[in-house]
């Protein structure tokens, strides 16, 4: 019970900064809509090419703006000691990651999730594309927030080249990418390529508090 | 209650410290002293098991500590050096916050009481980067109050503070180590406390 109340004070607090953070966000959301426009008006006014490539930028873009906030996954509370004063309070490492895991979910990528359908609109995407990228990207956001939990805590590691935590996100959101995008242009194989999304984010929910833990005790260990 | 048997830290091939055996126990305060680089921090740290030992043994209350780090910590408060407060959030916020997280049973009134004494209850809706390094020290030692906790450990707990601040500190561990707490401090500040115990890593 004592648990359960601390996670909730846990991801009440997160919420708080997220809040107070709330600069931050919205320019995390106006980067992500900027490249946007920044791609419309680089492709021109051809509407085919569109429909070739629209999915693929959104999806590029939507991993690229996540990637922005990973500095601030761990880092304040790794450098002013609260994360040893939360583990103190009777809360494991594990369990601070998949906290910290769901608060980047909730106040991180769920803004991401709102604002596709706008973004699609934009970009000209029909009705079942929206939809489809909103399914993929729900289940896709999560797997991101994993491996952003990942790479901010091995970057805790890293004190001097904080673009390796954004290389590790990219390079293992390809698999993502492939099976989201597929969903999209193969739309009569949704069941089977979704549940290889879906296979994908429960590796990552299962090695995603045991990897980011042994990185933040690392990383405590060596301050 | 608290007992260390041969300790030792290293890092890389270099001996922080060495074979260090000491106790302490309700009513007890114990002061590390030492130069900059002499490893207080370390120790501490080594004492609360966020650092790992490379010899030795830590118990509470007759237990290892590794068999329950839960029971040791419901019973210690640490205070880092650092403001381990959120810097985006009010002073308030952050009490709440280690309230709730600590399920303290102080009270609102009490709360309010320490932040007067304190001269912090102007600052309640204050976000933290908005304070002098003064200020922040005295929120952090609130939480030695708040958690309501037998076990204090404190880094540098001088730092900053002013006259009067000392002086609240100073009758603040007395009162503790009156009711049974007990407190280890490593500072260069020699406070005004009778029976303080000192480890000397100079």
């Amino acid at each position: 019970m004592q648990l359960i109340k601390k996670t909730f004070i846990f991801l009440y607090r997160e919420m708080k900064i997220s809040f107070s953070n709330l600069s931050d966000l919205l320019s995390n959301i106006l980067f992500f809509f900027l490249s946007i426009f920044i791609f419309v008006f680089a492709i021109g006014p051809e509407k085919s090419s569109y429909n070739e490539i629209a999915i693929g930028i959104l999806w590029s873009l939507l991993i690229l703006s996540s990637t922005l906030s990973l500095r601030k996954y761990y880092e304040e509370d790794f450098k002013n000691g609260t994360l040893i004063i939360l583990h103190m309070s009777g809360l494991s490492y594990e369990l601070i990651v998949i906290l910290k895991v769901i608060s980047h979910f909730l106040f991180v990528q769920i803004p991401f999730l709102i604002s596709i359908p706008i973004a699609s609109i934009i970009i000209g995407l029909s009705t079942n594309e929206i939809l489809l990228l909103f399914i993929t990207f729900s289940i896709g956001s999560l797997i991101l927030s994993c491996l952003g939990s990942i790479s901010a805590s091995m970057n805790l590691l890293n004190k001097f080249n904080f673009s390796i935590g954004s290389a590790i996100v990219l390079l293992f959101s390809i698999p993502l990418i492939i099976f989201s995008i597929g969903i999209l242009n193969e739309p009569e194989n949704f069941n089977f390529l979704f549940n290889i999304i879906l296979g994908i984010a429960f590796i990552f929910i299962g090695i995603t508090p045991w990897s980011s833990a042994a990185s933040l005790k690392l990383a405590i260990n060596n301050q | 209650m608290l007992l260390t048997n041969n300790l030792s830290f290293a890092r890389s091939t270099k001996n922080i410290f060495e074979n260090i055996s000491f106790s302490i126990a309700p009513g007890k305060i114990i002061q590390i002293k030492g130069n900059n680089g002499s490893g207080k921090t370390t120790f501490i740290k080594t004492i609360l098991h966020i650092l790992k030992p490379a010899t030795g043994e830590i118990f509470w209350s007759g237990k290892n500590i590794n068999k329950d780090i839960f029971e040791y910590y419901s019973n210690t408060t640490f205070i880092m050096d650092k403001c381990s407060s959120s810097s985006n959030l009010t002073v308030i916020d952050n009490i709440i916050f280690w309230k709730n997280l600590n399920s303290s049973k102080i009270s609102k009134e009490q709360i309010s009481l320490l932040l007067h004494k304190l001269n912090l209850k102007k600052y309640l809706e204050t976000k933290i980067f908005q304070l002098s390094s003064g200020e922040i020290k005295k929120l952090e030692l609130i939480r030695l109050i708040i958690e309501q906790k037998k076990f204090w450990v404190i880094d540098e707990p001088y730092n900053h503070l002013d006259e009067q601040s000392i002086n609240i500190l100073n009758e603040t561990f007395k009162d503790h180590i009156r009711n049974n707490g007990f407190v280890l401090f490593a500072s260069h500040y020699d406070p005004l406390i009778n029976n303080i115990e000192i480890i000397n890593f100079s």
